[in-house]
């Protein structure tokens, strides 16, 4: 460190850094030099606090924030205190009730650190497996607490009244129809003591009808004397505002996401100083991950070089050989989209059948019960493998087959999930054609669904279940085993094969596909964010339990910033699904005229309309403004200014940060030619250079300072004929 | 809670409070750590300000700073006398930097010495194989080290005068979105 007295440069380079603290933008003249000091090192402090705008409260702030040793921070403070500032009563009230206000804010937050939810587990993983898989569990916990959340608001507005008035009052309001459409008898009797298991694993039987499902919620306004509770109205708008809910949440935390991801740009630029210096994550404690964690870096140094080599032969390419490749990779797109719509396929016909045969009982009517979620799962197991195959063939860059396998992944689930659906409506409203023999009396399939919301929250609730059952299944009938063996069995197959690995990419996708069937299902089974809740909750631990015993870190890195971005996404797209499939069937399908809060209507949203003319005329003649054109138009006009506005910010501060840039540049060079003139003058004058670097700061200092310009808006390059002398 | 130990003064626990990104308990179970790592030297009482300093054999011990391929280099960064020995303070200091509270104007400050080997304020080729081979443990080969850290250096200057100077790597990490997860330990 005392070698830095000697260096110019090194004194110039961090008193030329301290003006780039933030808050420090203190007049050069302000500044006390300290020399011989062997302090000189660190950037000058301002020990005045006379000339600083910002009051007491401020400076603690920056005292955290400023590199000196702690020492000194702490001489530093205590000058601050015991200067006494002549300050007028008002103001020293104020000073204390801010520092007084901070600390109660930082005891707070002491205390709610106590509260966050699993927040000791998250850290030893973080620790021990790196940030990647930390980002998984952060999303987890995200999931388990948006799901609880929205439990509370359903429970509130739908299912807390349901209760008490059927308590008070359970009478039901029967609608007039054709007596074939109002049959429905959810209860048979229970004839053997395996039947409940099964009701419970099929949501037959007994579980039916209950608050579970859609078809036992009342159908009447609720009037007492002084309180009345629309429950078919509260239905349908509280089934709309939680999907509203669940997208201000999931859009909050992108934007937390994407201020950082956008702030540092573009990632391809500077890949290589990035993980050399970015790359190793300091909170790795376990010893054998370590070595991994070194093996982990090579391999994707190895593969950014690999990417180098790829680009360049693929520039070098001769014609008739890029013609092959891109055909070739185009005959293999086509293939794994055939495998995609055999998987499909697949499902359809499953979904056929099961439909089909609903009237088997035992464990054979559980297995064709089960039988879509078995081909979904089943799909989505295969299908991911053997494009993992083809990949091999096609040869794209790494970043670009990561990229590629995971759309491929993610258009197979939330598609498959499509698929079960459409096939569901076209049994229900036979093929999309009211007037066919089956449904026209009704105008949905009554034989066969004499409720048919209920029949799909039953599948949405089947394969919330079956998740979860089979990744209990997987762990314990294969993963435990698969470590068992590596470990005692050391032939040269199992050391292979290797321990399991927790791939990050495939279990988020699972997690999106859980979370979009449990949108879709929740309009028809409204307790379904609560099982989901529950169901997450096991499967945090489950899989806490795998990482820790049965797995190795991954040997490819999944970047934690980009990537949490990239699970929000792809979430998104699972709520679009969802929220397709809620407005089909609120606006289009005509609610079953057996069960259900809605039976009396031509559709679910009609509701809303018929309750709206019982409000005030106020209130209607309002409402009816806002959707006129007299108010959306201008509305429309103004959020065009307003995004423009932020458009042309957003650009002027790119052209700053362009302009700042290419400043640092010229100022570098300035520094140079500052540095050989001084050297050189050292020479002429026959000054030693050590007491030459002694002067250094002041007068060095002083110029380039004087020079320098702290604000974008007075850029200015007149120095440029000081630079060429 | 404050009014039963007596490990440090309310005044010393403000201080630490006011100076670095710690609570009160964070920093008493800091000293916890502190004592441990050399429960001979360092004393249970500091109200009196004692001078004692734990060596960096022992520092370097520590779980959290064990696997870390640069701990030497952190703990002389934080070291007053550049030779990696610890007071209190510079303990506390160094885990205050590297907590996740901290700025990344500031953890910039801290990683920009700790990969400078040669401490000449400049980030040389030399600091960068350094670096890069410690990353590694070597399982490069020299030619890939050498082309690595060309294309590092390429991409981070700006001045042209290939190395790297603090404005140059703030630069460059000022781009990376990992930086504040990865630059962080957790104690």
């Amino acid at each position: 460190m005392a070698s830095e007295l000697q260096d110019p440069s090194g004194v110039y380079d961090y008193t030329e850094g301290s003006s780039s603290y933030p808050g420090e933008q203190q007049p050069l003249r302000s500044r006390r030099v300290s020399s011989q000091d062997s302090n000189q090192n660190y950037p000058q402090f301002n020990w005045n606090p006379e000339e600083d705008e910002e009051g007491d409260s401020g400076l603690p702030r920056e005292l955290r924030s400023i590199p000196l040793p702690m020492s000194l921070k702490r001489a530093v403070r205590q000058v601050q205190q015991m200067k006494v500032p002549v300050v007028s009563r008002a103001e020293s009230w104020k000073r204390k009730k801010t520092r007084s206000l901070r600390k109660l804010k930082d005891n707070s937050k002491e205390v709610l650190d106590a509260f966050t939810l699993w927040k000791k587990t998250l850290q030893k993983i973080g620790g021990n497996f790196g940030s990647g898989v930390h980002s998984y569990f952060l999303f987890l916990r995200f999931l388990v607490v948006l799901n609880f959340v929205s439990f509370f608001l359903i429970a509130g507005f739908v299912l807390a009244p349901s209760i008490v008035f059927r308590y008070v009052d359970s009478s039901l309001d029967n609608s007039n129809g054709p007596a074939e459409c109002l049959e429905y008898n959810p209860n048979p009797k229970v004839t053997v003591f395996y039947q409940y298991f099964l009701d419970l694993l099929s949501g037959t039987g007994f579980m039916e009808y209950s608050y579970l499902f859609y078809g036992y919620y009342y159908n009447k306004v609720v009037a007492n004397e002084d309180v009345t509770y629309n429950i078919p109205l509260a239905y349908v708008l509280t089934a709309v505002f939680y999907f509203a809910f669940c997208l201000i949440c999931i859009i909050a935390r992108m934007g937390a996401n994407a201020r950082v991801a956008v702030a540092t740009g573009g990632h391809t630029i500077g890949e290589y100083s990035m993980i050399v210096f970015t790359g190793w994550d300091y909170s790795c404690l376990r010893d054998r991950d370590t070595k991994l964690k070194q093996k982990n870096i090579h391999y994707r140094l190895q593969v950014d070089l690999e990417e180098e080599r790829l680009k360049k032969r693929a520039a070098a390419l001769t014609l008739s050989r890029k013609v092959l490749l891109y055909s070739l990779r185009t005959f293999l797109h086509l293939v794994a989209f055939g495998l995609i719509m055999g998987a499909f396929y697949g499902i359809f016909l499953a979904a056929d059948f099961s439909q089909k045969n609903t009237t088997e009982k035992g464990i054979l009517g559980l297995f064709y019960e089960y039988l879509p979620s078995i081909v979904i799962t089943a799909g989505n197991f295969l299908v991911p493998m053997l494009c993992d195959q083809i990949a091999l063939i096609e040869k794209y860059s790494p970043s670009t087959t990561v990229i590629v396998a995971l759309l491929r992944a993610v258009f197979l689930r939330l598609v498959s999930l499509a698929v079960l659906l459409f096939t569901l409506w076209r049994q229900i409203t036979c093929d999309g054609n009211i007037e066919e023999a089956g449904c026209k009396l009704c105008q949905y399939n009554y034989n066969v669904y004499p409720c048919w919301e209920t029949r799909i929250g039953q599948e949405m609730y089947k394969l919330t279940l079956f998740d979860l059952l089979i990744n209990i299944a997987v762990l314990v009938l294969v993963e435990f085993p698969r470590r068992m063996v590596v470990d005692k069995c050391s032939c040269k197959l199992t050391q292979w094969v290797g321990r399991q690995e927790f791939v990050v990419p495939s279990n988020v996708l699972g997690l999106v596909y859980g979370q979009a069937v449990v949108w879709t299902g929740t309009l028809f089974c409204p307790l379904l964010p609560l099982i989901n809740t529950i169901k997450f909750i096991i499967l945090f631990y489950c899989k806490k339990i795998t990482l820790f015993y049965n797995c190795r870190p991954a040997h490819r890195t999944f970047r934690s910033t980009t990537s949490t971005f990239f699970f929000l996404v792809v979430l998104l797209f699972g709520w679009g699904l969802a929220t397709v499939v809620m407005v089909y069937s609120l606006s289009e399908i005509r609610p079953s005229l057996s069960c259900g809060p809605f039976r009396l209507f031509p559709n679910m949203w009609s509701v809303v309309p018929s309750s709206f003319y019982s409000l005030s005329e106020t209130t209607q003649e309002f409402l009816f403004f806002i959707g006129s054109q007299s108010f959306s138009i201008p509305l429309f006009a103004l959020s065009c200014v307003v995004m423009c506005y932020f458009i042309a910010l957003a650009s002027v501060y790119g052209k700053s940060v362009a302009l700042l840039r290419t400043q640092l540049k010229l100022e570098g060079r300035d520094k140079q030619f500052l540095v050989k003139q001084i050297e050189q003058l050292g020479r002429q004058l026959h000054i030693p250079t050590h007491s030459a670097g002694c002067l250094l700061p002041v007068w060095l200092n002083y110029f380039l300072s004087a020079s320098c310009v702290t604000s974008p808006e007075t850029v200015s390059f007149d120095r440029s004929g000081f630079s060429r002398r | 809670m404050g009014n039963k130990q007596t490990i440090f003064t309310d005044e010393q626990l403000d201080a630490y409070q006011d100076c670095t990104f710690f609570t009160r308990k964070e920093i008493l179970r800091l000293h916890g750590r502190y004592h441990e790592l050399a429960p001979h030297l360092v004393p249970m009482d500091y109200t009196k300000e004692p001078d004692c300093n734990v060596p960096l054999a022992l520092i370097v011990n520590m779980p959290e700073l064990k696997e870390n391929p640069f701990r030497n280099r952190i703990v002389e960064s934080f070291s007053e006398d550049g030779m990696g020995n610890l007071s209190f303070n510079e303990f506390v200091d160094m885990f205050s930097v590297l907590s996740e509270m901290a700025p990344r104007e500031l953890k910039a400050i801290y990683a920009f010495k700790i990969y400078d080997f040669n401490v000449d304020n400049y980030l040389c080729k030399e600091d960068l194989e350094k670096t890069l081979n410690r990353l590694t443990k070597e399982e490069l080969t020299p030619e890939e080290v050498e082309l690595v850290c060309e294309k590092a250096i390429e991409e981070a200057d700006l001045d042209g005068d290939s190395k790297l100077s603090f404005a140059d790597f703030e630069n460059m990490i000022s781009r990376a979105p990992d930086f504040l997860s990865t630059f962080h330990i957790r104690i």
